[in-house]
């Protein structure tokens, strides 16, 4: 599930794994995955320029298990 | 066993053989079996043959051979694929991990393909003093690589924030499967020696398409040597494009 995705790279690069929470909220258009972990932890998800949150989300795009929909990644803090 | 290697030099040919069989240059014969000296603009072209022993002998004895500084316990090499000396360029089975370190970062991206929802075995493809290649098998290697190698790289930039985590920043981890960044890298020297060409026929610039630095320093060192072209990179982000340009006489 893209949920265990996200949620397994998110605890394997930020410093505080315990800080890491993954919510899958199903729109119409959209499967999107929210992803909040600790405030120190926010640049480890993200990257310079977006470039991890970046390829998250092409793995995402990539995975099997979406049923057609679209998915999303919104990290939030 | 005997495989087949190309490279635009014996050189490039025998470095790559190296690689991708994980062997030290002195651990295999080499036989040149067409060899076509590259011109001015022409792309040269060598062919060799690498002849191994028997895989696990030629360990054991390249072991014993070097000074007892290893003390690790000797690791069995898996089999070769039992496709025999019909496939050419095919890989041997991937080196062991070696130590905790690259267990993790195995681990890591055989957890991650997993959870993408397709199986993968992850080996290591070979070690470099500042590089470590991993390679990626799998039933669903095409969507794996993506389009351009896009789902290849995302997952080989998370594994190289993931070895640095580990405290592994000085070193860089290059993902692979199906060899797709070897054919890559072939199919992007050829592409940048025709725009080349095509350049000095008309003068005229032409901007490539958006390529990863690592695509792009193959570019660049490509026409390097070549006197009247120059490459610029423009853009911004990871994805820039080169463009080639006439500098020509002054």
């Amino acid at each position: 599930m893209e949920r265990d995705l996200v949620e397994y790279i998110a605890k394997s690069l930020v410093d505080d794994p315990a800080g890491v929470s993954v919510n899958e909220v199903e729109t119409d258009e959209a499967t999107v995955i929210e992803l909040r972990v600790s405030q120190d932890d926010i640049g480890k998800v993200i990257g310079k320029r977006g470039r991890i949150a970046k390829a998250i989300r092409t793995l995402l795009s990539a995975a099997a298990t979406r049923g057609g929909k679209d998915v999303r990644l919104s990290i939030l803090d | 066993m005997v495989y087949e290697f190309e490279g635009r030099t014996e050189e490039e040919a025998i470095e790559i053989a190296a690689a991708e069989l994980g062997l030290a240059r002195d651990e295999f014969d080499v036989e040149i079996v067409e060899s076509l000296r590259g011109g001015f603009l022409k792309k040269g072209k060598t062919v060799i043959k690498v002849h191994t022993r028997d895989l696990k002998a030629s360990q054991r004895d390249s072991r014993e051979g070097r000074e007892p500084r290893e003390t690790r316990e000797p690791r069995e090499p898996r089999a070769p694929r039992p496709q025999g000396e019909a496939a050419p360029r095919k890989l041997v089975a991937g080196l062991e991990p070696d130590g905790d370190f690259e267990l993790k970062l195995l681990d890591f991206v055989r957890e991650v393909v997993e959870r993408m929802g397709y199986g993968c075995k992850a080996s290591v493809l070979f070690r470099e003093e500042q590089k470590l290649g991993i390679r990626i098998e799998s039933e669903s290697a095409a969507i794996l690589i993506g389009k351009k190698g896009k789902n290849l790289d995302a997952l080989q930039l998370l594994a190289n924030v993931y070895a640095g985590k580990l405290g592994r920043e000085d070193l860089r981890v290059i993902i692979d499967s199906e060899n797709y960044r070897i054919r890559r890298e072939e199919s992007i020297v050829k592409m940048a020696y025709e725009v080349a060409e095509k350049v000095r026929r008309t003068r005229a610039s032409v901007l490539l398409e958006p390529m990863n630095p690592f695509e792009r320093r193959i570019v660049h060192t490509t026409l390097n040597d070549i006197v009247d072209i120059e490459t610029k990179s423009e853009g911004e982000g990871l994805y820039k494009q080169v463009r080639v340009m006439f500098r020509g006489k002054k």
